[in-house]
């Protein structure tokens, strides 16, 4: 039995009775303890794995009702809270943190009896892209531990790629689900803002993030959505996306539709060679599959950056100001401190990268650079979201690289923040005007994955996976030699 | 421009120690610079970008006590009271 | 000059401004009024209660506010204990009018005091400082209070005096009460904040009133304070202050303010909501009558003289039991019993959750009194009666033998009887039949007013002549 199958393969291995979900979640980790030193893709590993599949087993066995999953083994982003867990977000200021509660989407995936294996590395709070700012250390690129799995569902990605698990929920607020997809050469969604429940995911900055799938096949990623998407009555920002099937029809092909290449994502100087050649193969496949293509312009996506930097950490420094290690947080003893430099003292247990933006996000939106920052950049949201809504006017599916550049070595650009920050040009503009977007691996350059991104119109789904599926048809990549 | 002192002071807002404002000053200064970029946008006409919803989406007045007691998942109790530090 | 800030608790709500625990706390052991949102765990949503909204709209209204087309919510950022995530969610007029209310008056003597801004917000946790000295200091923090629904009003530096934020206190409780949003009686429900000053004075801001009367006794203090630094030629200076409630005086705030930058964001956790006309319409509709209108119909429609509309339109308690137990054609009497005969009996909270009178009681007093069966002065001991025990009119009457006497045979006795005791008032009767009246009180304090005034006077006036 090969832990490499797609999750629609292994809920048909266990529903024939070819394997169970017992020796499934064994063999899982099994391949867990032999790797994670060398991948170190989770922070925690729920104990009860056995004990739960074992359950399920029993249920099939008895032929009671069973969920969907069928004891699949799924990976946790530690930024989403899983109720009487401990859930970090990867930062020393909640390593004692246990969660109270469970987020919807865990709740919607204990009900279909997935099996949530372990809860996965992260970036800090999810600020990074490369999972290289985790307090409890990086997380490796599975197709070579030199190099970043990206990130911040960097564990996510790693856990996926190197076979530990089937699937994993990550969150992206500015590609840090779409940008490990791609460094590690598996799928990675970003939904439509609000198609998703935000509740239990710990905000970085809410008014543009989500939480998304990421499996090693297009058609998992929709099944997961299926079974994750829906309004919820905890998240006043969900909306309402009419319970389609995203599944069904996900062969349908994209014979005659438009496709938009964003000029400013997918030629200049940024942008590394050996991507933007990968890229325009991956236009020739969209047209040999019957896609019309054209090249189009975004003009404001050359303030993205800028602005996604401004308003997420003018939202950080909001969000991130509960941790005051008062309520819950780590042990660090009141005496001898008064309450301001109690607090000051404890926060400094937040990393560099944290700190950083928690400083920016202290500048941002006071009172003397509001109107400078702030306001600026939310306007350049406001702007770019009606062109890119008037370019779906006339294109089907915008596209890009998902990342300009190849996975990186470790330590490469820590040291030049706005160097990395650059990186996030291609992802931010899905998460600023809230469409989805998705990273399809498409190459493996000298042993290096690059992925492809496609932008749908809000809520549209449905079409971009038929559109990611068709790509994935054209593809036939080796898994992660581990 | 930025200065050192302007990261001093938004650290002790933020409530973040820092140990000397030198490890920060150079990035900081550079990421703030980089923003802007912004001045340059045509933007002046745009509206504050924001989602809505009608007040039948609203939730319901209604008293539902949550299922657990709460004040044990938290730390520094004294009786059922949470423990902060003195004030002044 | 003097302009306030008042916050007013949504207490009579089920649930709190953005979860499900109860908006009343006060019955909860500390802590035990708690979900992950009031707290403010990772990853909770704030989830915005739709009452809350409908009530706070409708306060804005009833203060003559302008209502947004959308509400929208901002988080006002800083440090503090009490604040489970160290940022309120409150509302303002950032990018354009979206807080439930701004632009309003009232009308007090004829002048108009402004409302700047109505905002719907959640209110904080509760502090409480333990240990002797300083050094051993402890801070509890009960965080049951945290998200209650707030309504902050802000007015403009308006009032010339306390004499007229009196007045609009009044105005501003009995509105709640009418609206039935919010029991102003019930300890923290009513805060406020006053920004006091004299002529050619700065500014002072008085912080921590925690009641109407102690806002009075603040101002009044400030105000007094203010006036003898100016007189021995020392400036006011700038700063805020708080008030001692203990020692009832206000007191320079040692710690200085920091210049606290609050740095107001977007709250994109809740999307603005549309207030749209047809639900404003309807809560417009389904708004208690003001009480400017009630005191209008009351003088215009049953002729009730103005002063007794007054009393009788600015309390709810009242007005609602002239609204059941009036008619037509008893309506003036009603409110006369009201106001002059019930009054003393039924004048604070405890004694109105007592009593035991109903709307049908005072109708059917005023019955017997218009039919001749008792004297108005019987009616009144009555009532006394009615309030402690809850008896029917006919029982009391038939009890305690108040029905009136006009028996001539038995009143010319007692009257026969008071006359030979007031020798010299019968004499004084005589020479000047103003003065008789006197020897009427004399029977009806002898009868305990059951005696039929008409009558009595009659048979006097027939034995003095005699």
């Amino acid at each position: 039995m090969s832990l490499a199958i797609s999750a629609l393969e292994y809920i048909s291995n266990v529903k024939n009775g070819t394997t169970t979900a017992e020796e499934f979640i064994a063999k899982t980790l099994d391949r867990i303890s032999k790797h994670e030193s060398k991948v170190h893709a989770f922070i925690s590993i729920n104990e009860n794995a056995l004990e739960q599949a074992r359950a399920i087993d029993k249920k099939i066995k008895s032929k009671e009702k069973v969920g969907a999953f069928y004891g699949m083994p799924i990976s946790i982003k530690d930024n989403i809270s899983v109720k009487d867990g401990k859930t970090t977000c990867a930062s020393k200021m909640l390593q004692e943190y246990v969660s109270p509660y469970d987020a919807t989407v865990v709740t919607k995936l204990k009900s279909q009896d997935a099996i949530l294996i372990g809860k996965a590395n992260l970036d800090e709070f999810a600020m990074g892209i490369a999972t290289e700012f985790s307090a409890f250390g990086p997380s490796k690129n599975p197709w070579n531990t030199d190099y970043v799995p990206g990130g911040s569902s960097g564990g996510s990605a790693a856990s996926v790629s190197a076979l530990e698990c089937v699937a994993s929920l990550g969150s992206d607020t500015g590609g840090s689900v779409r940008n490990p997809a791609s460094f590690c050469s598996v799928v990675g969604l970003k939904p439509t803002y609000g198609l998703v429940s935000r509740y239990g995911l710990v905000s970085y900055a809410n008014s543009i993030e989500q939480i998304g799938p990421i499996a090693r096949r297009v058609e998992d990623v929709a099944l997961l959505l299926n079974h994750i998407s829906g309004r919820d009555a905890n998240d006043n920002t969900t909306i309402d996306g009419k319970n389609q099937d995203y599944l069904g029809e996900i062969g349908s092909g994209i014979q005659d539709k438009k496709i938009g290449v964003i000029k400013e994502m997918s030629r200049g100087a940024g942008l590394d060679k050996n991507v933007e050649s990968a890229f325009w193969r991956a236009v020739d496949s969209f047209e040999k599959l019957g896609a019309k293509i054209e090249e189009m312009s975004l003009d404001m996506v050359e303030f993205t950056v800028a602005t996604y930097y401004v308003l997420t950490t003018a939202e950080a420094g909001s969000n991130l100001s509960r941790y005051d290690n008062i309520r819950y947080g780590y042990q660090m003893d009141l005496e001898g401190y008064e309450f301001k430099s109690y607090i000051s003292k404890a926060r400094k247990n937040f990393g560099p990268e944290v700190t950083r933006r928690m400083i920016l996000g202290g500048f941002v939106p006071s009172a003397g650079f509001a109107g400078k920052y702030l306001l600026k950049a939310l306007k350049v949201k406001s702007k770019l979201k009606r062109q890119v809504l008037e370019a779906f006017k006339k294109f089907d599916f915008l596209i890009s690289p998902t990342v300009p550049i190849l996975p990186f070595r470790f330590g490469e650009k820590v040291d030049d923040p706005l160097a990395m920050y650059m990186a996030d040009i291609n992802t931010v503009t899905a998460n600023l005007t809230g469409v989805p977007a998705i990273s399809v691996p498409f190459e493996i350059h000298n042993g290096l994955p690059i992925g492809i991104q496609i932008h749908a119109n809000t809520l549209q789904e449905k079409q971009l996976l038929q559109a990611a599926y068709a790509l994935q048809g054209t593809t036939s990549l080796p898994g992660a030699p581990l | 421009m930025v200065t050192k002192e302007d990261i001093e002071h938004v650290a002790k807002l933020m409530r973040i120690d820092i140990d000397n404002a030198d490890e920060h000053f150079e990035r900081i200064q550079k990421i703030m610079n980089y923003f802007d970029i912004l001045d340059k946008a045509d933007i002046e006409s745009e509206e504050i970008p924001v989602q809505e919803v009608t007040i039948g989406e609203l939730r319901e007045d209604k008293y539902i006590p949550f299922e657990s007691k709460l004040i044990t998942n938290l730390k520094n109790y004294k009786g059922t009271f949470v423990r902060a530090p003195k004030m002044n | 000059m003097i302009g306030l800030e008042i916050h007013c608790q949504l207490t009579n709500l089920q649930s709190k401004l953005f979860c499900s625990c109860k908006a009343n706390y006060r019955e909860f052991e500390p802590n035990t009024n708690l979900c992950p949102v009031c707290m403010g765990l990772p990853g909770s949503l704030p989830r915005l209660n739709q009452k809350a909204v409908e009530k706070a709209s409708m306060i804005a209204m009833a203060l003559n506010c302008k209502t947004p087309q959308r509400l929208g919510f901002f988080r006002k950022n800083y440090f503090y204990p009490d604040l489970p995530k160290n940022f309120q969610i409150t509302q303002l007029n950032m990018y354009g009018p979206t807080s439930i209310g701004d632009q309003g008056k009232v009308s007090i003597e004829g002048k108009d005091i402004r409302i700047r801004r109505i905002q719907l917000e959640e209110d904080p946790g509760r502090l409480i400082y333990e240990g002797a000295s300083e050094r051993t200091q402890i801070t509890l923090v009960d965080y049951n209070r945290a998200g209650t629904p707030l309504v902050e009003i802000v007015t403009e530096p308006d009032f010339d005096n306390p004499r007229q934020v009196r007045i609009f206190l009044n105005i501003l409780s009995d509105l709640l009460e009418n609206l039935g949003v919010s029991d102003p009686t019930l300890e923290g429900a009513m805060r406020a904040d006053a920004n006091v000053s004299i002529e050619g004075g700065l500014r002072v801001e008085v912080k921590n009133i925690g009641s109407f009367h102690d806002l009075e006794k603040a101002i009044h203090f400030e105000l007094t304070r203010q006036q003898s630094l100016a007189e021995r030629g020392i400036p006011v200076a700038q700063e805020t202050r708080h008030w001692d409630d203990k020692r009832k005086i206000t007191i320079s705030s040692r710690s200085k303010e920091e210049d606290e930058d609050y740095r107001y964001i977007l709250e994109g956790d809740i999307p603005w909501v549309v207030l749209d006309s047809k639900s404003i319409e309807k809560w417009r509709g389904s708004m208690p009558e003001s009480i400017s209108s009630k005191k209008e119909r009351y003088i215009t429609k049953y002729n009730i003289p103005v002063q007794v509309a007054d009393v009788l339109s600015s309390d709810k308690y009242y007005s609602d039991l002239f609204e059941q137990a009036h008619t037509e054609s008893n309506a003036k009497e009603i409110a006369n019993m009201i106001t002059t005969d019930l009054m003393g009996l039924v004048d604070t909270r405890e004694k109105r959750e007592q009593s035991k009178l109903s709307p049908k009681h005072l109708s059917d007093l005023i019955e017997i009194i218009n039919n001749g069966k008792v004297t108005r002065s019987s009616a009144k001991n009555a009532l006394q009666e009615i309030v402690k025990t809850g008896k029917s009119v006919s029982e009391i009457v038939s009890q305690t033998g108040l029905a009136k006497i006009s028996d001539e045979g038995e009143l010319g006795k007692i009257i026969t009887e008071i006359m030979s005791q007031e020798p010299t008032a019968v004499q004084q009767a005589r020479e000047n039949p103003q003065t008789i009246n006197y020897l009427v009180g004399k029977v009806m304090q002898k009868t305990k007013g059951t005696a039929d005034p008409t009558l009595t006077l009659k048979i006097l006036k027939e034995k003095i002549s005699t």
